[in-house]
């Protein structure tokens, strides 16, 4: 499991801290989701733990403060699906994958049975198997995040982390990708999942935790999170909490307010 | 997308033997194939004994080095940088080499030994003169790849400043000679300038060939690359600067020959290689069989004047632009 | 000593020549023509300020007793020896329009290379005597001679040097024709190898000294040429400069052309051959007795 513990996440030249004292966890077998604002902090957050920024106070602890291990040891500990991102040349699916294992193979070491079972296997749960001899330049936009998710799984790391997996994804391929999620969760990894659309996270989260301006500002299940008058605050615009028997979670819909010119 | 067969490896081997041997076999003096193979051996006519061993296999050894060198750093650098126009030139070695040999120029320092050593001093200096920039110019003290790049075109502005006030006063001999040495040429080749160059090119291409996997992780984005454990700034500085020492050791040892290592590691992609591994590898083959074939067009085709490698090795440049700009309208 | 009658007559036509050139040295003919711009020149008085950016010029000023006027030269202008007292003004490949114009000269001389062009037309903008001059070939030496003889109205002078290069250089023209020519390769400089063609004063000095330029068949400087090439020509000598000498002797790859196997190596002393000036002669003899030892006094 992931773990934070008064986190303070500054970048420098910036006056405020990006991350000022936030603490939660992210449990095995569990679905977390992180929410908030723009600039609330959540990216801040995954980039600390990529170590692209600096952890001015608190800690991550992945069993251990993360700062103790090494890059290799965090990568086969967290595998973290990045905001969108394209290799610079065009990779083939099955040998973009299999560099999943690197955190594993380092330099030199050629696969073995283990590793050609580890990313088997990553191609099947991310069900892009009938994908693998296609180039990463010929995927459709779900089919590519489906692609990371599987080199992130490939790490064979008990905890994944992504970062908006499912910006510029249609509904058919965002609600894929939470279903993948969610299942993932119960085979027993730890899932942490920074995303914007509360809705999809009410109904596929364990814990949701939303930021504000760097704080915690509420946390727990998507029943005690969905609240009208505690996310209209957070976001600064009229909302109402619906709840369609249909849809078995909180759903956030937030009202018209016409432009005043 | 091609896939790349193994025979492809002897193909390349065989098209770098061939265009050497032919290299070496043709020149100025007629010397027919069975006098070139005697002349290897050491028999024969004194005069081809020497055109061939001290002459021509320096040359055309020299220019298979070079080549090979800025292909592999041409190749490792566009994977490192996530750029498929990256070439060994970036982060300003051109410019530092030919500040340190112009300045040697025009203090009339012009022993073969100090023009190769300032040449080579300068391009290193100016890596890490352009390292020193990105660090001070970026607010953080990590330096990122877009911030290299433009230290490195800071680097190269200042450096042909250097050069046009260095040359301004000098006499009109060492004005050429200056120019001739930035132009780009194989003909300055003597055996301890090829062994000082196999050297340098034995342990920098063999460090980038054992840093090869992680270029590959990082040419998938510095974030991805971070989430497979890679230190995205370290890396990217080793791969740097080993490939700029690639660079600056060819440009010491024949000035600026440009487009090959911006080229070359295109064809090799196009053949099918992806794996940093064997594309650098591949890179260094091709390139260098490139340049031997450039060099013997550079003494041939305009006989008895020499025409400068650099300028042959530019026409490549015109092709594979458009080729790109095909590709990207 | 040997007073021949023909001795006595032509001591006074001499005598009668000077008379006759004092009195046309105080006739203060305004010297008119174009230079090798094309512009015109148009020079009444002889100058006393004169800023001389070319050593075959200041060679001649001094050797045409001008010396003394001379106010400005190149670095490279280094002969005679009391040239070097005079200050230099930068080197010649960049001409300082302001530091020429600062010293106030009367006339200004410049080599006539492109590059020169703009140097020459601000400086006649400026009101200012300029004579730009292509001293390339042996031909030129003369026609310099005597413009610059007559500018200074001393045109009998000019005369005489002209007229004593000319005997020596025909002197040893004539007494190595008839000796076997050699071929010979001028190892101008080394990165990158550069020799001469024909069409230069250093040509026209080997043709003088009896011997032929197997690189004749370029016209001009040569651009850069491949050490093959010139084992192909196999020249029987080579000429070089004391440094260029050294540098064969040390490369190894000179071994291919017979010349450098067999150290047949002329050392040349390059200030002598450096440019068509008053010393063509002195430079002919010295490579005429480089390349026919014994035969030329």
């Amino acid at each position: 499991m992931i773990a934070f513990k008064d986190l303070v996440v500054s970048y420098p030249g910036v006056a405020h801290n990006a991350v000022d004292g936030v603490s939660f966890v992210a449990e095995r077998g569990r679905l977390t989701a992180l929410a908030g604002p723009n600039g609330s902090g959540k990216s801040s957050i995954v980039r600390a733990l990529l170590r692209r920024a600096d952890i001015l106070r608190g800690v991550a602890t992945l069993g251990r403060d993360v700062g103790t291990l090494s890059y290799a040891e965090l990568a086969r500990g967290i595998a973290v699906v990045p905001q969108r991102e394209e290799p610079a040349f065009p990779v083939q699916v099955r040998e973009y994958v299999a560099l999943g294992r690197y955190p594993h193979l380092g330099l030199w070491r050629s696969p073995s049975r283990d590793d050609e079972a580890a990313v088997a296997e990553a191609l099947a749960q991310a069900g892009v198997v009938d994908l693998s001899d296609r180039n990463t330049d010929a995927l459709s936009g779900g089919e590519w995040q489906r692609v990371r998710i599987a080199r992130a799984l490939a790490q064979k790391a008990p905890a994944i982390v992504l970062d908006e997996p499912t910006t510029f994804l249609d509904v058919a391929h965002e609600m894929a990708i939470f279903e993948l999620l969610f299942s993932l969760a119960r085979s027993g990894l730890a899932v942490l999942l920074v995303s914007h659309q509360l809705n999809l996270v009410a109904r596929f989260a364990d814990t949701i935790v939303v930021l504000d301006h760097g704080r915690i500002a509420i946390s727990g299940g998507p029943n005690d999170v969905m609240r009208a008058d505690r996310l209209e605050s957070i976001y600064e615009w009229p909302v109402v909490i619906s709840r369609d028997p249909a849809i078995g979670a909180p759903a956030l819909v937030p009202l018209r307010r016409p432009l005043h010119h | 997308m091609r896939r790349f067969r193994s025979w492809y490896w002897l193909a390349l081997g065989s098209a770098l033997l061939v265009t050497a041997v032919i290299a070496v076999a043709n020149g100025a003096v007629a010397v027919s194939i069975d006098a070139v193979f005697d002349a290897l051996l050491g028999r024969g006519d004194p005069t081809a004994i020497a055109i061939v061993r001290d002459l021509r296999l320096p040359r055309v050894a020299l220019g298979a080095l070079v080549g090979a060198g800025l292909g592999a750093s041409g190749a490792a650098l566009q994977g490192a940088l996530r750029n498929p126009l990256a070439e060994p030139y970036l982060l300003g070695v051109s410019g530092g080499a030919a500040v340190g040999a112009v300045i040697a120029f025009a203090v009339g320092a012009t022993s073969d030994a100090v023009i190769t050593l300032a040449g080579f001093a300068g391009g290193i200096a100016a890596v890490f003169v352009a390292l020193g920039v990105a660090r001070v110019g970026a607010r953080t003290a990590r330096a990122d790849v877009r911030t290299l790049l433009i230290a490195g075109v800071i680097v190269g502005a200042f450096a042909n400043a250097a050069i046009m006030v260095a040359l301004a006063n000098s006499s009109p001999n060492n004005i050429r000679g200056a120019l001739w040495w930035m132009m780009g040429s194989a003909a300055d080749a003597t055996w301890q300038r090829v062994g000082w160059l196999a050297v340098s090119i034995l342990f920098a291409g063999g460090a980038l060939v054992y840093w090869a996997r992680e270029i590959d992780v990082l040419s998938l984005g510095e974030d991805t690359a971070a989430s497979l454990g890679v230190d995205v700034e370290r890396a990217g500085r080793r791969a740097f600067l080993i490939a700029a020492l690639l660079a600056a050791a060819t440009v010491a040892a024949a000035g600026l020959i440009g487009f090959v290592g911006l080229v070359v590691p295109h064809i090799a992609r196009a053949m099918g290689l992806r794996a940093h591994r064997p594309l650098i590898i591949a890179s260094a083959l091709t390139a260098a069989t490139l340049v031997v074939a450039a060099d013997l067009a550079a003494r041939t085709v305009a006989a008895p004047t020499e025409l400068p490698l650099g300028a042959i090795t530019a026409l490549l440049g015109v092709p594979f632009f458009l080729i790109q700009l095909r590709r990207v309208a | 000593m040997f007073l021949h009658v023909r001795h006595r007559q032509s001591y006074f036509c001499l005598a009668l020549a000077i008379a006759a050139s004092a009195c046309a040295k105080t006739r203060s003919e305004p010297v008119a023509g174009r230079d090798d711009f094309g512009d015109t020149i148009r020079i009444a008085a002889a100058p006393t300020r004169i800023v001389s950016l070319n050593p075959a010029t200041t060679e001649i000023l001094f050797t045409l007793g001008a010396g003394s006027r001379i106010i400005g030269r190149t670095e490279y202008d280094l002969w005679p020896d009391s040239a070097r007292l005079i200050p230099a003004m930068g080197g010649g490949i960049s001409i300082n329009v302001e530091a020429v114009l600062g010293a106030r000269p009367d006339l200004v001389l410049l080599y006539a290379s492109a590059e020169n062009r703009s140097a020459a037309d601000r400086l006649r903008a400026a009101g200012i005597n300029t004579v730009s001059l292509k001293v390339d070939h042996i031909a030129d030496f003369r026609r310099t001679t005597e413009l610059l003889g007559a500018i200074l109205h001393d045109s009998a002078r000019a005369r005489v040097v002209i007229d004593s290069v000319q005997r020596t250089l025909d002197r040893v023209r004539s007494t190595t024709r008839g000796a076997p020519q050699p071929r010979i390769f001028w190892h101008i400089w080394d990165s990158p190898l550069i020799t001469v063609g024909s069409g230069s004063f250093m040509s026209e000095l080997v043709d003088i000294a009896g011997a032929t330029n197997v690189y004749s068949d370029i016209n001009g400087p040569s651009g850069p040429i491949s050490l093959e090439d010139v084992a192909r020509r196999d020249p029987d000598f080579i000429l070089a400069g004391p440094i260029g000498a050294a540098q064969i002797n040390g490369d190894p790859r000179w071994r291919i052309v017979r010349a450098a196997r067999d150290k047949k190596i002329l050392v040349v002393d390059t200030t002598l051959v450096a440019r068509p000036a008053v010393r063509l002669g002195e430079a002919a003899v010295s490579l005429a007795r480089l390349l026919h030892p014994g035969l030329v006094r």
